[in-house]
């Protein structure tokens, strides 16, 4: 018979092998629902203002004449202006819309030898005591009729910015581009310009380090920095003051010529791009679309670019810009660095909207041209940024000038335009649709009640064909979230 | 005429002793004439028993009369002396006379008519061949000196006769000096009375002698003297009474003249005394100190009434028994010998911590060595960058003046309180003073090192084998949380790794001495200081150590009160924002983590792509890092689970209970998210309560370990071996650059700025760093830069903007757009010189503010571009006077300020003299020889078996049931207080308490 000692021990044993158990089974049961349970996040947000600066002068340059590269090969490099551009401009104040006369003085153009109409500048001071700034808007539209020159060439006067893109331009044989960039700023703008073509990044040293002087306009022609490319792709960023960039391209077909165009700035890379219109002035057949039979110059494309290292599957969708006839929408896989032209879709005659959706950043614009009785012409149709709130609008002379509206809130919006002088007109854009509105050259209208909106007016008629994109201000003037700590 | 002598026996409550005391009464060869009995309001048998005993008077007096009273109450029912043969023989309930005490005491005044007062041999109660007690003395300055005391009695010092005093139990005294004298000093309850009494005696002339032979038994119950009782209670009231008596004393002796300076010096003197008492490990005492000091000054009448009775006797100078004092050297020299034979006697029995012999030497420098591998891209820098690690500020004077309520000069600046994290980092640098900033290389260059004496260390409480002391240093440098904090930059965590340790150390050895109470006090505050979110875990230990401390609660109920004396100013600081839950935010400066899944918490990985990216980078694509690491951890966490099961599982079930509280800490932080830098919202880290969980893991693993005797190592080593292999990813991401750490140049502004802020050292530079949601975070840095320790959690928690703060952002926003407004006359405001603009991280929105930026300052007319440097773009801007525009107010703090500072201080300082590891005070050791000698003679008493269970009684060792530790270790625990401090179990022991030999798991 085991002793008292022994039982204790052996029942000690017992008792801790079962309190050990439970020990066990309550660490496990504990983590094992701690892994289970999903606990409440308490989060602190971080505080931060919304801050809304100060508005400040407001400055738009128009591009000026066009201008030529001189005949006399001794001086290639060195242009002059043809003929005059008409400017059309005017400035409302944002809030009781109301009409601000803009100051109006001139950019020096010194690389123009013949300068008789310099660029203007357009400047508004702040009202006083306003919190937004004015509405400031401006566009020069010219038709150029000499034996090199022929066509309707339309502007926006534009902001400086310090970046900016312009996709368009070509320096292949009988092709003209010229780079114009002005600085309207009170500093020294130093430019650096990167050209990138069919086949990458152009290796052009002449592109950086460009100083436009304040008040100035220098004018530089592609040629120099990338001859035969067909298809560049620019940014332009600049250090010190900023510059308003454009790019002027005029055809020479044989001995005739095929056309002028200042295009302007695209908008910067962006997963969507919206081109709010493209006019198309001959039907586009689908055999030249799936085949790549009769491309050339003159078949209505977009130039797609992929700013950054990865291949970006593209989906362009084209919708007829009056809403009247279904959308057509086509996928392509965009390289990177490399600028890609692609075919429209089979189109008819008439206006479109497109809408680019990528998966990498693209920066994009879409080209057309018409070959009519009265001529040669080609037309680019540059994406743009979307307006948020009332803008202004002055629509330069030419042939049928027509306003496309794309409506990217997400309400239907119930815009009224007014023009300068006359009766307003009303118009419904759904969410998400686009419309088209004929309006009169000349006139400067205000347009109000949409949320977001992207805006371009375009010009057709015979042997003519143009556009401008209209732009926010730029985003240095919007909000920004301010952190302390 | 024949000598009459009268018995008068007091007592209050003490009928354990009177039968003994009153058989011996009865006894005596020489009977008393008279046996006067007086009880003080007993509520025992004491009443019955005196009255049963047939004395001639019985009084029943009053609860409240000390012995002298009582004495005098027994006298006043006496017939008036008619000569110097009648005598009184003053007795107590624990005065047992041996048969022929009164007999030779009565011979010995009877030779001698000059001698007054005789006083016996006393002897311990228990232990009858110690002597408890043989005459008294003063030192020149007044203190009390017990000539003979817990000495075993081998007649060394029967020769002696001549004393200055004799102690009141035993003491027999001509009845017409009594009466002369009027007694005893009622001032003197209890302490002194006596000595005071034989002083007064010698002073009119008598004689006051000792007679060897006469030998009579005393328990030290309190009745006659002091208690002898080292119950804190009692011991602490025995401590007061003391030094009223000595400043009563000094009142009454010292010449007129000197009492105001004497009366002056009360309260200083009681403060320096404090010190002492810390000093000395008797914090009990420092509230009788007090209490003393305050009774002396402000009892004029008492000190009156005796100077009067003493004046009024006295018939010789002081001269006359300068003679009979013991000088200071003397007892100096006999409290060192006493010191060193109680502190032989216990080490005689005790294990060592045996460091250089165990491999404790050896685990560090292996440590050293791993961490030198992974410190490699480190070697000879000068300052770290990176992650959380900032500069600190250049010189000690400004660490300090970082610390407490007060100004912070961070960003803008404002009045608030520091993170007690400051306090840390002021230490640490304080001990790189020569160059703060490498204050935290250095934390880095021996974090391995110091991690592994800190493991190893802790490890000795739980064993003795060197080879499981290694295993818990390398599984503890080992921890994954431990190397992604070092990689992440995370200075307050690896603190937190480093003093983890050391507060287990110290915490359980809490019980036992105060050193080690208090320095677990002072880690308690750095750990809580360092990881806040800790706090809540260690006040659950912390109030289960409490509840289950016993008597010895005191130790433990300090042990948060340096950390809540640090945060004070933080804690009213956030209340009165109404934002409790910010106290646990991190301090330092914030590095946001991402929320870590609760199985990789689970496995010890705090919210860090470490081990993720680690593989990567190695190319070890093929593998799951969430399916082998838990292989590879497995072990480790089958062992510690095992340990429940096997002998020591009390031990282990308490190192789970610390685990789960690491855990729930590090899954409730990791869903905080209290602060915020810019837009980036900033988790608590969740690795410092993984550290806690990981100390419990190791904890467990390595009791479960012992164990298993000689089949411990196998397991040891492949659990050690697996989280090597978890580690190697960790190890080397320093190497292979996923670490955020790096070498630092010593700056965190350009160049061009910190030359500025060498003229002008308020110089501000405007930060603009673009934010991953398109936002910009903008922030303010006066002179050469942010430094670590003005960090503040206040700013980081804000949740409210200030109209500074506005202004700041209305400033920024408009200098980063292109705006109508003239900053000059803000930048001017803000003392602002310079704008950098910091390279943007990756994001497109952020990209596009930072050209934004770029573009509106470089357009900026008032701003002149200075170019790129590596810490972004610089603008500056001219007309700044930063200095005058933003000064630093004078006293920022106010009086909120220097109140809290001066309780930090108390606190702090107080845990700081009372963790100095200085050698034991005299009233210790006195008692643990009292203490030894009583032990010594209850266990011959007993015959005492060889296990003794763990009694009633014996509960004040059973501190922390759930960090019990057995006693093999436990004695080797104490050991290693002892040799900082003196101090040890045997001296402080309970005098009622065994040595608590509980059953021991490891003897098997």
């Amino acid at each position: 018979m085991p002793d008292k000692s022994q039982l204790a021990r052996i029942g000690g044993r017992a008792g801790r092998g079962v309190l050990g158990l439970v020990g066990i089974a309550v660490v496990v049961a504990t983590l094992g629902a701690a892994t289970l349970v999903t606990l409440p996040t308490i989060e602190r947000e971080p505080q931060s203002s919304e801050i809304a600066p100060l508005p400040s002068e407001q400055q738009r340059v128009c591009p000026g004449p066009l201008l030529t590269l001189a005949e006399d090969s001794t001086q290639a490099q060195s242009a002059s202006s043809v003929g005059a551009a008409s400017a059309v401009y005017g400035a409302v104040d944002a809030v009781s819309l109301e009409q601000i006369r803009p100051q109006v003085t001139e950019i020096t153009a010194v690389d123009d030898m013949n300068s008789r109409q310099p660029p203007l500048l357009l400047t508004v001071p702040v009202q006083n005591g306003a919190t937004v700034p004015p509405l400031v808007t401006g566009s020069q539209s010219q038709v150029a009729a000499t034996d090199t020159i022929g066509g309707l060439a339309v502007a926006a006067c534009a902001e400086a910015v310090s970046d900016s893109w312009i996709v368009g331009g070509s320096t292949d044989i009988g092709r003209t581009s010229l780079l114009l960039l002005s600085n309207p700023t009170p500093v020294l703008a130093t430019v650096d310009v990167t050209v990138y073509g069919e086949s990458g990044l152009i290796d052009a040293p002449g592109a950086t380090g460009i100083l436009v002087q304040p008040g100035e306009q220098r004018v530089i022609s592609l040629a120099g920095l990338a001859p035969n490319v067909k298809s560049p792709v620019l940014q332009v960023s600049s250090r010190g003051g900023q510059v308003a960039a454009s790019l002027e391209q005029s055809s020479i077909r044989g001995i005739e010529p095929g056309g002028v165009e200042i295009i302007g700035t695209t908008a910067m890379p962006a997963f969507n791009q919206t081109i709010a219109g493209v006019r198309v002035m001959a039907a586009v057949s689908a055999e030249t679309v799936t085949t790549g039979e009769g491309f050339n110059a003159d078949t209505p494309s977009i130039r797609v670019f992929v700013p950054g290292s990865s291949a970006a599957t593209v989906q362009i969708g084209v919708t007829s810009a009056d809403g009247t006839t279904e959308g057509t929408s086509t996928q392509v896989d965009v390289e990177p660095g490399i600028a890609t032209e692609i075919p429209l879709a089979p189109l008819a005659v008439g206006s479109f909207s497109v809408h680019l959706r990528s998966d990498e950043p693209i920066v994009a614009a879409a080209r057309t041209a018409t070959d009519s009785a009265g001529g040669k012409d080609f037309g680019w149709f540059s994406a743009s940024a979307p307006l948020v709130g009332p803008f202004a609008i002055a629509v330069a002379a030419g042939p049928s000038p027509t306003m496309h509206l794309v409506n990217g809130g997400a309400a239907d919006a119930a815009l009224t335009l007014t023009p300068a002088e006359g009766t307003p007109v009303n118009l419904q854009v759904g969410a998400g649709a686009s419309a088209t509105v004929p309006v009169s050259g000349g006139v400067t209208y205000v347009v109000s009640g949409g949320s977001e909106l992207w805006a371009l007016v375009d010009y057709s008629g015979d042997g003519a064909l143009s556009s401008f994109a209209l732009n926010p201000s730029g985003p240095l003037a919007s909000s920004i979230r301010v952190y302390t700590h | 005429m024949q000598p009459r002598v009268t018995a008068i026996l007091v007592a209050r409550n003490g009928a354990k002793h009177l039968e003994r005391t009153l058989k011996a009464l009865s006894l005596q060869t020489r009977k008393p004439d008279i046996v006067i009995t007086v009880d003080c309001g007993s509520s025992d048998s004491t009443a019955k028993l005196l009255a049963d005993f047939g004395p001639t008077q019985f009084i029943a007096a009053d609860a409240d009369l000390n012995f002298g009273q009582a004495i005098d109450a027994a006298v006043r029912v006496t017939t008036p002396p008619t000569h110097d043969r009648e005598m009184l023989w003053l007795l107590a309930q624990d005065s047992a006379p041996d048969p022929n005490a009164l007999e030779i005491l009565v011979d010995a005044l009877e030779i001698a008519p000059s001698v007054a007062v005789a006083g016996p041999k006393v002897m311990e109660w228990i232990a009858g061949e110690y002597i408890h007690n043989f005459g008294e003395s003063m030192t020149p300055t007044g203190a009390t000196v017990t000539l003979v005391e817990s000495e075993l009695d081998q007649g060394q010092h029967d020769g002696l006769s001549d004393v200055l005093a004799v102690s009141a139990g035993g003491l027999l005294v001509r009845h017409t000096v009594w009466e002369q004298l009027g007694g005893f000093d009622p001032a003197l309850s209890v302490v002194d009375d006596s000595l005071d009494f034989c002083v007064r005696v010698r002073l009119a002339g008598y004689r006051v002698s000792v007679v060897p032979a006469a030998r009579v038994a005393s328990a030290g119950d309190g009745i006659a003297g002091p208690n002898q009782s080292s119950r804190g209670r009692l011991r602490r009231r025995r401590v007061r009474a003391e030094r009223s008596a000595q400043l009563h004393r000094r009142l009454v002796y010292a010449p007129a003249w000197t009492l105001v300076f004497h009366w002056l010096s009360l309260l200083p003197l009681a403060f320096l005394r404090s010190i002492g008492q810390l000093l000395r490990k008797e914090p009990g005492a420092i509230v009788g100190e007090f209490a003393a000091a305050f009774g002396a000054a402000f009892n004029g009448m008492r000190v009156g009434n005796a100077r009067r009775s003493f004046a009024k006797t006295r018939t010789l100078g002081w001269d006359a028994i300068s003679i009979l004092r013991v000088p200071s050297a003397e007892v100096r020299r006999r409290h060192s010998l006493k010191r060193e034979a109680s502190l032989f006697g216990l080490h005689g029995e005790r294990p060592e911590i045996r460091f250089f012999s165990g491999g404790g030497a050896w685990t560090m420098l292996a440590a050293a060595v791993v961490g030198i591998i992974m410190m490699v891209p480190l070697l000879g820098a000068e300052t770290l960058t990176g992650g959380g690690l900032l500069p600190l500020s250049p010189t000690v004077p400004e660490l300090w003046a970082s610390v407490g309520y007060g100004w912070r000069d961070l960003g803008l600046g404002f009045v608030g309180a520091a993170d007690p994290f400051a306090a840390v980092v002021a230490v640490i640098g304080s001990i790189a003073f020569w160059s703060p900033s490498f204050a935290l290389v250095l934390v880095y260059a021996l974090a391995f090192p110091l991690a592994a004496i800190g493991a190893w260390m802790a490890a000795t409480r739980l064993t003795d084998r060197g080879s499981l002391r290694a295993l818990a240093a390398a599984l503890w440098v080992l921890a994954p949380t431990f190397l992604i904090a070092l990689a992440d930059g995370r200075p307050a965590a690896i603190l937190v790794h480093l003093l983890l340790p050391w507060l287990f150390f110290a915490w359980f050895a809490a019980a036992r001495t105060w050193s080690a109470s208090a320095s677990a006090a002072l880690l308690f505050a750095a750990v809580a200081a360092c990881a806040p979110s800790l706090a809540p875990a260690l006040f659950v230990v912390w109030l289960l150590s409490v509840a289950l401390a016993g008597r010895r609660v005191m130790r433990f109920i300090g042990i948060p009160l340096p950390a809540l004396a640090l945060a004070l100013p933080l804690i009213v600081h956030q209340g009165l924002r109404g934002d409790w839950l910010a106290l646990v935010a991190d301090p330092g400066l914030p590095v946001p983590s991402g929320q870590a899944p609760t199985l990789q918490l689970l496995l010890g990985l705090p919210g860090s792509d470490g081990w993720a990216a680690a593989l990567d980078r190695f190319g070890i694509v093929g593998f799951d890092p969430q399916l082998f690491v838990p292989i590879l951890l497995a072990p480790l966490a089958v062992l510690a689970v095992l340990a429940l099961l096997l002998p020591g599982a009390r031990l282990a079930s308490g190192a789970w209970l610390v685990a789960l509280l690491g855990f729930g800490t590090a899954l409730v932080a990791n869903q905080l998210v209290l602060a915020a830098i810019g837009a980036e919202p900033v988790r608590v880290w969740s690795g410092t309560g993984l550290s806690l969980y990981w100390l419990g893991l190791v904890g467990a693993l390595i009791i479960g370990l012992r164990s298993l005797h000689r089949f411990a190592s196998t397991p040891g080593v492949v659990a050690a071996l697996a989280l090597a292999a978890v580690a190697l990813p960790l190890i080397g991401s320093l190497h292979v650059g996923t670490a955020a750490v790096r070498e630092g140049t010593g700056q965190t502004q350009p160049a061009f700025v910190a030359a500025e802020a060498q003229i002008d050292n308020r110089v501000g530079t405007l930060k603009l760093t673009p934010q991953a949601d398109g936002g910009l975070l903008a922030s303010i840095e006066r002179g050469v830069g942010a430094t670590l320790n003005q960090q503040s959690t206040l700013d980081s928690t804000d949740q409210t903007l200030s109209d500074r703060e506005k202004t700041l952002a209305g400033l920024a926003g408009n200098l980063a757009s292109r705006s109508g407004l003239d900053a000059s006359a803000d930048l001017a405001e803000l003392g602002i010189r310079f704008i950098v603009l910091q390279p943007p991280g990756s994001g497109i929105d952020a990209a596009d503010t930072a050209l934004r930026t770029e573009t509106a300052l470089d357009g900026n007319s008032a701003l002149a571009p200075v170019g790129d440097t590596e810490f972004g773009r610089l603008w500056q801007f001219g007309e700044t006077d930063a200095a005058a525009s933003t000064p630093i107010p004078a006293r920022a703090g106010g009086v909120f300020g220097l109140v809290t500072l001066l309780i930090a201080l108390a606190v702090v300082g107080s845990a700081v003299l009372l963790a100095l590891p200085i050698g034991a005070g005299r009233e210790a050791v006195r008692q643990a020889n009292r203490d030894a000698i009583r032990r010594a003679a209850r266990a011959n008493a007993k015959q005492k078996p060889k296990r003794v269970r763990r009694g009633k009684g014996s509960v004040a060792s059973d501190l922390e049931a759930d960090l019990e530790v057995p006693l093999g270790t436990d004695l080797e625990a104490d050991l290693a207080m002892d040799r900082e401090t003196g101090v040890g179990t045997g001296l402080e022991s309970p005098d009622d308490g065994t040595a608590d030999p509980v059953e021991d798991d490891n003897a098997r």
